[in-house]
């Protein structure tokens, strides 16, 4: 996962990506015969010092290897406090990456 | 303050950050699982918020009229309305629901994601105000090659 955070103004803007195939049903069923291998994430969340600032639930609709790009108020943090992101997928596989807002 | 109680304070943190983010945040997948196999942009939007009637105003929604690449539109949206949830619908790939975003405190309603689109279609973007009212934008866009089955 590749996470980038910038303060400036009171915003702190993030650019995610997240390396995952976001294979859908229909990729599955095609490549492999079954359904039930289909695999993406299904949600996506991130903290600052315990606080949510992100938190979304996902289909297999995102790109392969997904890009989002949020933005969160930044009055109460500030550059050099770590942003923590987490995916799940479908198979319950989960990833975290931390980086300092710069 | 006596030392076990001090160490205490700090046992009970560790124990907070050991618990999966997914799970103190709002998780649609588990909560509404029925709106993620919705076929219709209607029927996720009912199974989504449990009422379908639409405003169309506020809500402002970015994406290219013609995507060549349908594995990859990328689709810009936001509002300045007071809201709980921000969601992500299409008509053109077998179910409809997208992306659902749950608004927290410090969130700032401007998103952009990048999504796939099997064939040329609408995108449809929901916020759910404070006031508990649906707002909506749409827009369609043409796809060159679906980005589906690739």
């Amino acid at each position: 996962m590749k996470v980038k955070a910038k303060l400036k103004n009171n915003v702190v803007k993030v650019k995610l990506m997240a390396k995952h195939k976001m294979s859908t049903y229909n990729q599955a069923e095609k490549k492999t015969g079954d359904r039930e291998n289909a695999n993406f994430i299904t949600h996506l969340s991130g903290t600052v010092n315990d606080k949510v600032v992100i938190d979304i639930s996902t289909s297999q609709f995102l790109s392969k290897n997904p890009i989002f790009q949020f933005q969160f108020k930044g009055d109460e943090f500030k550059k050099g406090d770590e942003l923590s992101m987490t995916w799940v997928d479908r198979k319950g596989k989960t990833k975290t990456k931390k980086v300092k807002i710069k | 303050m006596n030392r076990r109680k001090f160490l205490g304070y700090f046992g009970s943190a560790v124990a907070l950050s050991a618990i999966p983010v997914s799970l103190s945040a709002d998780d649609y997948r588990k909560l509404k699982p029925k709106a993620w196999e919705a076929k219709t942009v209607d029927d996720a939007i009912k199974e989504l918020f449990g009422k379908s009637e639409l405003i169309e105003k506020d809500v402002k929604l970015k994406l290219p009229k013609i995507a060549s690449n349908g594995g990859a539109v990328p689709v810009k949206f936001s509002t300045k309305i007071p809201a709980k949830t921000v969601a992500v619908f299409q008509d053109a790939n077998p179910e409809s629901a997208v992306a659902v975003y749950t608004v927290g405190k410090y969130d700032i309603t401007n998103y952009s994601i990048k999504i796939k689109m099997g064939k040329s279609g609408t995108v449809t973007v929901v916020v759910e105000g404070l006031d508990g009212k649906l707002y909506v934008a749409k827009q369609s866009l043409e796809v060159a090659a679906g980005g589906c089955e690739g």
